[in-house]
C-alpha cells in the first residue's frame, strides 16, 4: 500500500517541504530511499528498522520503496526520518491514520526516540506557508516550533507517541514535556554534566578591565558605529579580555534581526531553542578553523562563522595567524554583508552582516614597543602587521595600539567605568543613526549618503583636508576618518561633525606605517 | 686628482673584496686608479694584476686570484658602473680632495674616497661630535639623543651618526628639526639605503645642507661585517663621540671602541643598572675606567666638549648657561597652541607616556586628550609608538626641569 506524509528538508537557511512517499509492496523483501538523499539520508534505512523493531511494531519483510519528492531538491539530514518510519507503519497497515493529515519531522533513534534535528524554525515556518495545519516534532523542539505562527505544534517524544497522535488525534501535548525527561538521552545530559565542557564563561564586565583609556574608548566608538575594530598590543594587555566585554555593550536586536539570528541558530543547530535570540551574536573562531567553518559551505551548506555571527560581532584573535584564504574571503561579506556559495549546482547567498573585531600581537614575539623584551629583528614588526592584506585593513575603520599600562595607573587610577553605562551611551548612538534615513550604522552607510549626514563646515572641511595631506590618506581614508568622525559626534549627541570629532577619530587610523611626518624612528 | 682618477676610483671601489689596504697598494704600485684599470683592461689584465700586487715582507697578503679577477671585470663594465654612481646623484670625494674630511686622514685605514649624498662642508666645523646608540632605545633614550643633539647644534657643533633607526635616527632629526646641518655615515651602499624606513629622513638631511656618506659603492648591499667598519668613519669624523643608550652587544660599544683607539674622546650616558638598553653603557664605563667619561647632564656635557668657550659653566645650571646653550621652554615650543595641546604636551615632557597616564595628569577626558594629541602630531611636536606617545620635534630637545 502507498502512504504519502508532508515532512522538510533544509537548503542553506530554507526549509522546503518535501513529500515521503512509502510503497509498502509484495516481492523480494528490501528497503530503497530514492530522491537525491545524500548519506545521512541512506542510513535513515537502519535507524527506521531499528525505531519500528524496538516501538513494538514490525519492520515488514517486503519491498519497501521510498521516494523524497520533489526529486530535483538534494535532501539532507535526518528531519524525514520519522515520516519515513510512519510511512512505513502506514504503508504495511500496522495502524490507519485518521483524517487531517499532520506533517512530521523528527530524527528517530534506534529506541524508537524522537530526537531534534537542526533547523526546526525554518522547516516548520516552510510548512506553515504552504498551509500546513498540524506539525508533529520532537518534544525537545516544541518551544522552538511553536515560535511560528499558524499551525498547530504537537510533540512527540517517541515514535509511539506520533502513532498515538495520528491514530486518536488526542492532545499529546501535555504529557510530553514529562515523557521527555524520562527519555535515556537527556537524563544523561542533565544528570552528569560531563567534566570536559564547562559552562560557557559569563562575559566580563568593562568594569574589570583597568586602565587602557584609549583601547576601551576605541572599542565604545567602533560598537556605537558598528566599525571594524583591530587591537594592536603585547600579550597581556587586555586585547581579548576587552574583546569579551562586547556582548555586555550592544543593545539587544530589533525583532526583524532577533528572528533572523534565531533561524540561524536554529540551523546551526545550537541547541534547543526556547525563545527568539535577543543578544547580538558574539562569535570567537579559533584561528585554525578551516575555509569551510569560517564561510559556510560543507556538503550540508551549513552556515559559517560570518553567517552565525550576522547582526552581530565576529571576532579573530590572533587575527595574522588565520589563513590567508580565510582572511581573504572575509572581504565580501564585510563589502556586501553576505556570502556567496557557489556550487555547481548552483549558488546560495547567506546574511553576514557582522562588525569584525580582531586582535593581534604587534611582533611575533608579541612585544614590540617594550624595548627591553621585543626579541625581533628592527623592521619585523612592521611586516608581521603587513600580512593584513591591502583590501581587509581597507574595511578595518579602528586601529588601537595597546600598550602595558604601568602598575600604579591599574591600581590607582579611576575607577574604570561599567558596562552599563558605556553600553547605555553606545544604545543611544546606535538610535541616533538609526532614527536617519536609511536606517543604517555610520559603517554600512553609503559614501554618499555619508556626505549628506556628515555635512562640514567650511573651516572643519579645511581641517579634515589638512589632516588627509597630513596623514597621506587616500579618498578611501578620508571617508574612513569622516565615517569615524560621524560616529564620535553621535556619541557626543552632536547633529554637527566637528574639528574635534575629526580630530578623535584621526587616531583610530592604521598604524602600519609610522607617521608620515616623524622623521626620527 | 683628475676626473679619470676618480671614475676610476668609483669603479674599483664597486669591485667586492678590494678593501682599502689592497687598494692603497695598487695604486701605490700602479701610480694612479686610472692606471690600475688600464692594467686591468688588457688581454691577461687579471694576472698582471696579481703579480704587481705581490706582498713583500710584513704586507698585509697578496690580493686573492676572485679580486683580481673582479677587477678586470668591473675594468669592462666601467660605463655601467659609473652609470650607477651618476644614477643615485652621487658625488665621489677622493682623499687628497680638498673636501675629503681632514678628521679622517688622521684614522689608521681612511677611506680611498667617498660616495657622497649633500655636502660634506659641516664636517670642516671646528666641533664635530657623534652621537650613537642602539636601534631599539627606550622613549627615555631617544628623548635624551634628541635634547643632546639639539644642544650640540645650538652650540655651534655638528652632529655626526650612522642613520640607523633608534638614536641614530633620534638624533638626526634633532638636526634636521634645528635646521643645522648633519652629516650620516651609512653601513652600505647609497641605492641600498638601511633601513629604508628612514628614506625620508635621508632626504631631509641632504635638503638640510648637511650629507650621507658611504665608502661603498653604490650597490654594496650592507651586510653584517660593514657596519662595524663604518663605525670607525663615525668616530673617525668626529671629535668626540657620545653614546646615549646601548645594549650590552650593540654595535654603539663598537663605534665608542674606536672613539679610544683613534683617540677621539668617548662619552657615555650612565643608565640604570636593572635596564638593558643600558647594560652596554654601563659596562664599558667600568671596562675602560678613565677614558670613558661620564654624562651627567646635558650642559656638563657641552662643557666638557669645549662648547662653551672661555667662560665654560657659570655656576651649576644657573640662568646665564641656558641663554647661552638657548635650550627651547615648553612655552616658547608651545606658543599659540591651545590649553589642551599645552596641558598633554606638557605631561608628555613630564614622561606620560600612555594615554591612561595622559587622562590623569591632565584631567582632560580621554577624547579630548586623543584629540590634542591629533593636533601635536599634526604639528610635528608629537607622535605614537606602539601604543605610547612621545615629544618629537623642537617638543624633544625640552627640558623637563627647565620646562
Amino acid at each position: 500500500m502507498l502512504a504519502t506524509l508532508l515532512s522538510a528538508t533544509l537548503v542553506a537557511l530554507d526549509g522546503r517541504v518535501i513529500r515521503v512517499e512509502v510503497d509498502v509492496a509484495p516481492g523480494l523483501p528490501g528497503f530503497t530511499i530514492v530522491g537525491l538523499g545524500d548519506a545521512s539520508i541512506r542510513e535513515a534505512r537502519e535507524r527506521v528498522r531499528g525505531a519500528l523493531r524496538n516501538s513494538g511494531f514490525l519492520h515488514p519483510a517486503r519491498r519497501i520503496t521510498v521516494n523524497l519528492a520533489p526529486a530535483d531538491v538534494p535532501k539532507t539530514g535526518s528531519a524525514a526520518d520519522l515520516a519515513i518510519a510512519i510511512g512505513i507503519l502506514i504503508g504495511s497497515e500496522q495502524f490507519t491514520a485518521r483524517a487531517g493529515r499532520a506533517a512530521l519531522i523528527g530524527e528517530v533513534s534506534l529506541g524508537g526516540e524522537i530526537r531534534p534535528v537542526p533547523g526546526l524554525l525554518p522547516m516548520v515556518a516552510a510548512l506553515a506557508r504552504r498551509g500546513v495545519r498540524r506539525v508533529i516534532v520532537p518534544a525537545e523542539g516544541l518551544h522552538e516550533a511553536r515560535l511560528v505562527e499558524g499551525l498547530e505544534v504537537v510533540p512527540a517524544a517517541r515514535l509511539a507517541d506520533a502513532v498515538d497522535v495520528l491514530r486518536s488525534r488526542r492532545r499529546a501535548a501535555p504529557a510530553a514535556p514529562a515523557r521527555m525527561e524520562l527519555a535515556p538521552a537527556s537524563s544523561v545530559s542533565s544528570a552528569r554534566p560531563g567534566p570536559a565542557l564547562a559552562p560557557p564563561l559569563a562575559p566580563p564586565d568593562l568594569a574589570e578591565v583597568r586602565g587602557q583609556a584609549e583601547a576601551r574608548r576605541a572599542l565604545e566608538v567602533a560598537l556605537a558605529g558598528g566599525h571594524g575594530l583591530l587591537l594592536v598590543g603585547p600579550p597581556g594587555t587586555g586585547k581579548t579580555m576587552l574583546a569579551r566585554t562586547i556582548p555586555t555593550l550592544l543593545p539587544p536586536l530589533s525583532d526583524e534581526d532577533s528572528l533572523s539570528a534565531t533561524i540561524i541558530a536554529s540551523v546551526s543547530g545550537e541547541g534547543p531553542i526556547r525563545d527568539l535570540v535577543r543578544t547580538p551574536p558574539f562569535r570567537t573562531p579559533h584561528h585554525t578553523s578551516s575555509y569551510a567553518a569560517i564561510v559556510g559551505g560543507g556538503p550540508r551548506l551549513l552556515p559559517g562563522e560570518v553567517t552565525r555571527a550576522d547582526n552581530g560581532v565576529l571576532f579573530l584573535d590572533e587575527l595574522t595567524e588565520f589563513s590567508r584564504d580565510v582572511l581573504e574571503a572575509l572581504r565580501q561579506p564585510l563589502e556586501d554583508g553576505r556570502v556567496s556559495i557557489v556550487r555547481a549546482a548552483g549558488a546560495v547567498t547567506l546574511p553576514a552582516r557582522f562588525q569584525l573585531v580582531a586582535a593581534t600581537n604587534p611582533c611575533p614575539c608579541g612585544h614590540a614597543g617594550e624595548e627591553d623584551r621585543c626579541r625581533c629583528a628592527v623592521g619585523v614588526p612592521e611586516r608581521y602587521v603587513g600580512r593584513i592584506s591591502g583590501p581587509l585593513r581597507d574595511r578595518i575603520d579602528v586601529w588601537v595600539t595597546l600598550a602595558r599600562v604601568p602598575g600604579a595607573a591599574m591600581v590607582s587610577g579611576v575607577e574604570p567605568e561599567a558596562s552599563a553605562a558605556v553600553g547605555a551611551r553606545i544604545a543611544a548612538a546606535r538610535a541616533r543613526q538609526l532614527a536617519r534615513p536609511g536606517r543604517r550604522l555610520n559603517a554600512r552607510v553609503s559614501g554618499r549618503a555619508l556626505r549628506s549626514i556628515a555635512q562640514l563646515a567650511p573651516d572643519t572641511a579645511q581641517r579634515l583636508a589638512d589632516l588627509a595631506d597630513a596623514e597621506g590618506l587616500s579618498g578611501r581614508g578620508t571617508e574612513r576618518l569622516l565615517r569615524v568622525a560621524r560616529t564620535v559626534a553621535d556619541l557626543a549627541a552632536s547633529e554637527a561633525v566637528e574639528a574635534e570629532h575629526l580630530e578623535e577619530a584621526a587616531r583610530w587610523r592604521p598604524s602600519l606605517r609610522q607617521p608620515v611626518l616623524a622623521l626620527a624612528v | 686628482m683628475d676626473v679619470a682618477d676618480r671614475e676610476a676610483l668609483a669603479v674599483l671601489l664597486s669591485v667586492d673584496g678590494l678593501g682599502p689596504l689592497t687598494l692603497g697598494r695598487l695604486i701605490e704600485r700602479h701610480g694612479s686608479p686610472a692606471a690600475i684599470l688600464e692594467a686591468a683592461a688588457g688581454e691577461s689584465g687579471a694576472a698582471a694584476l696579481l703579480e704587481s700586487s705581490r706582498a713583500v715582507a710584513g704586507e698585509w697578503r697578496t690580493m686573492p686570484r676572485l679580486v683580481a679577477q673582479g677587477i678586470a671585470e668591473a675594468a669592462g663594465n666601467r660605463a655601467s658602473l659609473l652609470e650607477a654612481v651618476t644614477r643615485s646623484g652621487l658625488r665621489v670625494v677622493a682623499r687628497g680632495d680638498a673636501e675629503y674630511p681632514h678628521r679622517l686622514l688622521t684614522i689608521e685605514i681612511p677611506p680611498p674616497a667617498l660616495f657622497v649624498r649633500g655636502s660634506l662642508a659641516a664636517l670642516a666645523a671646528e666641533h664635530v661630535i657623534a652621537v650613537v646608540g642602539t636601534r631599539r632605545p627606550s622613549i627615555l633614550g631617544r628623548r635624551i639623543a634628541s635634547r643632546i643633539a639639539a644642544a650640540l647644534c645650538r652650540a655651534g657643533a655638528t652632529v655626526v651618526s650612522g642613520l640607523a633607526v633608534g638614536i641614530d635616527g633620534a638624533a638626526h632629526a634633532a638636526c634636521v628639526t634645528e635646521g643645522v646641518p648633519t652629516v650620516a655615515f651609512i653601513g652600505g651602499g647609497h641605492a641600498r639605503l638601511f633601513p629604508r624606513a628612514h628614506d625620508r629622513l635621508a632626504e631631509a638631511i641632504v635638503e638640510g645642507g648637511g650629507a650621507v656618506v658611504s665608502e661603498y659603492a653604490p650597490t654594496v648591499r650592507p651586510t653584517k661585517g660593514t657596519f662595524p667598519q663604518r663605525n670607525r668613519l663615525i668616530s673617525g669624523a668626529s671629535d668626540a663621540v657620545v653614546v646615549v643608550e646601548a645594549g650590552a652587544r650593540s654595535g654603539a660599544l663598537v663605534t665608542a671602541s674606536w672613539a679610544l683607539e683613534q683617540g677621539r674622546d668617548c662619552f657615555i650616558v650612565p643608565g640604570s643598572i636593572d635596564s638593558p638598553t643600558s647594560a652596554g653603557c654601563n659596562g664599558f664605563l667600568r671596562d675602560w675606567p678613565g677614558l670613558a667619561k661620564v654624562v651627567s647632564g646635558v650642559p656638563q656635557l657641552l662643557d666638557d666638549l669645549g662648547l662653551l668657550g672661555e667662560a665654560g659653566l657659570p655656576g651649576a645650571t644657573g640662568p646665564e648657561l641656558r641663554s647661552t646653550v638657548r635650550f627651547p621652554s615648553a612655552a616658547a615650543v608651545l606658543s599659540g597652541r591651545d590649553a589642551a595641546q599645552v596641558a598633554v604636551a606638557e605631561a608628555l615632557v613630564h614622561g606620560a607616556v600612555i594615554v591612561d597616564e595622559l587622562v590623569a595628569v591632565t584631567r582632560l577626558s580621554v577624547g579630548a586628550v586623543l584629540g590634542a594629541l591629533t593636533r601635536l602630531e599634526a604639528a610635528g611636536l608629537a607622535r605614537p609608538i606602539h601604543g605610547r606617545y612621545e615629544p618629537m620635534g623642537p617638543l624633544a630637545a625640552v627640558d623637563p626641569k627647565a620646562a
